[in-house]
């Protein structure tokens, strides 16, 4: 084993293995996102796709890990400054930073084996969710809220959503009365409130629980899962709605939804690698000289 | 483009407790994938929807392979392919720990009945899989195409993600 990661050898002989061979997709790259690709940069994960359409701005300042004033005032993209944050932390990574909504990179999103939310609302939740379900992609969400009051009390949620299991919906994390007059009740403390120490709590348990899926160290493999964050008390506790619907079979995500229902074959042939031939070798170097000559 | 095979894991026990059933005179158990197929950037998803067990009565006496089904069965998964737009996959069991591979006869006959699911629906891909019990190897015939690709991953989707084809 590579001693870079000598001191994560207890979770398995193939770990590093297992998770450079892993696709992880990062849906949002604000405070909870710009954590969760730090963390799996360390970890050893060899492909982060990161799909954000958003460019840094000042609020985004005071939680989005590595993001500088510099950042703020070139309106970098939020995106890029994750691929630094990944490439600083471990130059082995292959990222393919996509600067727009996930649903504009379908195919790329398809790709992942693990997909982690870290989105603001909740119908953009149940949209990614309908989208991870029909390609059987397990989904980790994660989010915080502040809500009114005295003293203002911080809450959120990690959230596995595993295909077959109970989903959002299921949860009752998800209800369609809910969706509905979501944007007029978002966000108390003035625009959208976010703290950086939360969504470092959150992110980090959301990587627990994604290594457990992966490199399942510890036997305790949990199926769907809903824990709740309370920001005030500092605490997780297993949410309660999760025990009523646990090993139910989810009745919102059909056996037949999956795939693409317009399908159409790309008539070409599955990649081969071929020795290349004495022509492709002058033909490379014919090219190369003449590309010289320009 | 490579072939990824996706499936739940609930669904994978599922298809390896009734594989592993014995049956009154065949030596193993035969069944079916009902797939929905899906682009993924430069890969071809191949996503499993259902499984179709063969009925014992539909097994044929004959003692020249572990086993055989009969023209009912072809039948019925025509019909599904058809019908309902899908790729259909053939799986059997090998009951062994670590990475199964397809016998000469699994080969031949596969060959054989696989390019008959282009009859009824010719732009899917079909195929066949190879369980063991904690691993899989599969092969897939592409539309257009004449020849057979090895499935480059196969992955059970659960609370552990089991990465069970070629690829770690």
């Amino acid at each position: 084993m590579n001693s870079r990661y000598s001191r994560q050898s207890f979770l398995g002989s193939d770990s590093q293995e297992v998770l450079a061979g892993c696709s992880v997709g990062i849906v949002g790259l604000g405070g909870g996102g710009s954590h969760i690709a730090q963390q799996l940069a360390y970890i050893g994960v060899g492909n982060i796709t990161l799909f954000d359409p958003d460019e840094m701005d000042w609020p985004n300042l005071n939680r989005t890990v590595g993001a500088t004033t510099l950042d703020a005032q070139k309106r970098t993209p939020k995106v890029e400054v994750a691929k630094r944050i990944i490439k600083a932390a471990n130059e082995n990574v292959s990222v393919t930073p996509l600067c727009g909504t996930w649903q504009e990179h379908f195919e790329y999103f398809r790709a992942c084996d693990i997909v982690f939310g870290c989105i603001d609302g909740l119908l953009p939740r149940k949209m990614l969710e309908e989208t991870c379900r029909r390609a059987l992609i397990p989904l980790i969400d994660i989010g915080m809220d502040v809500h009114l009051g005295n003293p203002y009390t911080i809450s959120g949620q990690v959230i596995v959503s595993i295909p077959g299991e109970p989903c959002l919906r299921c949860m009752q994390f998800i209800r369609d009365t809910d969706t509905a007059k979501e944007e007029s009740k978002y966000g108390h403390a003035g625009g959208t409130p976010q703290v950086i120490w939360p969504n470092g709590a959150l992110a980090s348990t959301a990587v627990g629980l994604f290594m457990q899926m992966v490199t399942p160290w510890c036997r305790n493999q949990e199926r769907s899962f809903f824990l709740g964050y309370d920001g005030n008390a500092m605490t997780f506790e297993r949410d309660q709605r999760f025990g009523l619907v646990a090993g139910v079979v989810c009745p919102h995500f059909g056996q037949d939804d999956l795939g693409d229902p317009f399908w159409t074959p790309q008539w070409q042939e599955p990649i081969e690698q071929k020795n290349p031939t004495r022509f492709d070798r002058m033909k490379k170097w014919l090219g190369a000289l003449l590309q010289h000559r320009k | 483009m490579n072939v990824h095979f996706k499936m739940t894991d609930k669904m994978r026990m599922q298809v390896i407790a009734d594989l592993e059933r014995p049956h009154r005179f065949a030596a193993e158990r035969l069944g079916f994938f009902r797939c929905r197929v899906s682009w993924a950037k430069s890969e071809l998803l191949v996503l499993v929807s259902r499984y179709q067990p063969i009925p014992d009565e539909q097994y044929v006496n004959d003692t020249s392979a572990g086993c055989f089904f009969d023209e009912n069965t072809m039948r019925t998964m025509l019909q599904h392919s058809l019908t309902n737009h899908e790729s259909i996959f053939h799986v059997h069991l090998h009951d062994h720990l670590g990475m199964p591979n397809f016998s000469r006869i699994d080969l031949r006959e596969s060959a054989q009945y696989v390019p008959d699911f282009w009859h009824v629906t010719p732009d899917l891909p079909h195929g066949t899989l190879v369980l063991s019990r904690n691993k899989a190897a599969g092969l897939c015939w592409y539309p257009g195409s004449r020849k057979v690709f090895e499935i480059a991953r196969i992955t059970a989707v659960g609370p552990q993600i089991r990465k069970l084809g070629k690829r770690p």
